[in-house]
């Protein structure tokens, strides 16, 4: 199943591209992403401290534009968005 | 009423008289405008320009949920809001917000404009990226959405 993570704030370094793209098994969850997306880390930045802290506080956002759990299931292939903590104004 | 806009400052500028159209009316006493700008320094770093990112979905509804919300908690009634933020390249000393706000009387529209500019703050979708003098930009650390318990 395709996810299309699409990108925002400190988490658009991660890519040239405002966007990221994964293959999870069927019925994942928001869990599994964040999990595949610091295996993305681990492999394509070293490791890097900052980007993995980045992810593991970052909230999502599905398709119908909700912030969702880490429990939620992504039951279809779907554009996603990573939410790095916020601070505009 | 609400007015909840996402600018991008390629086309567009936040303009304080756009929001002045919008709120002004006989109905109303008192107006209140806040007016975010970028300042040259931050943290004894020198500022050249704020860049804004933006979720502009998530944006718009945040905006209007502050809105819903404050309208309930405050109980006021006959109130003009206008929100506009802007994303992109911004330079020093050009506006990155506009919150307006009008009512009857002026404690009302302090106690909401107020409101409305702290939760956006904590809980709306928008990110900076500072760029300083020598090229060198870094993006901010912010408030995280999330229970950082829960991703663990």
């Amino acid at each position: 199943m395709k996810i299309k993570l699409e990108l925002f704030g400190a988490s658009r370094d991660f890519s040239k591209k405002d966007y990221l793209e994964f293959n999870l098994k069927e019925k994942s969850s928001i869990k599994d992403l964040r999990h595949e997306i610091l295996n993305f880390v681990e492999n394509n930045f070293k490791g890097n401290d900052n980007y993995k802290k980045l992810v593991k506080s970052s909230a999502f956002c599905s398709e119908e534009n909700n912030i969702v759990s880490d429990d939620y299931k992504i039951i279809k292939e779907q554009n996603i968005g990573i939410i790095p903590p916020i601070g505009g104004g | 009423m609400l007015h909840a806009k996402i600018i991008d400052a390629i086309k567009e500028k936040v303009d304080i008289a756009n929001a002045q159209k919008f709120i002004t009316s006989r109905k109303y006493g008192a107006s209140i405008y806040f007016v975010g700008t970028v300042r040259d320094q931050n943290n004894d770093k020198k500022v050249t320009g704020i860049t804004y990112d933006s979720h502009d979905a998530l944006v718009i509804k945040s905006f209007e949920e502050i809105y819903k919300e404050a309208e309930t908690k405050f109980k006021f009634k006959n109130i003009a809001v206008y929100i506009e933020h802007i994303k992109g390249y911004v330079e020093l000393g050009e506006t990155s917000i506009i919150i307006a706000v009008a009512c009857k009387h002026r404690a009302q529209a302090y106690e909401f404009s107020r409101y409305v500019i702290e939760e956006i703050k904590k809980r709306t979708p928008i990110w900076k990226k500072e760029h300083y003098e020598g090229e060198d930009s870094k993006w901010l650390k912010g408030n995280p959405l999330i229970d950082q318990n829960q991703s663990k």
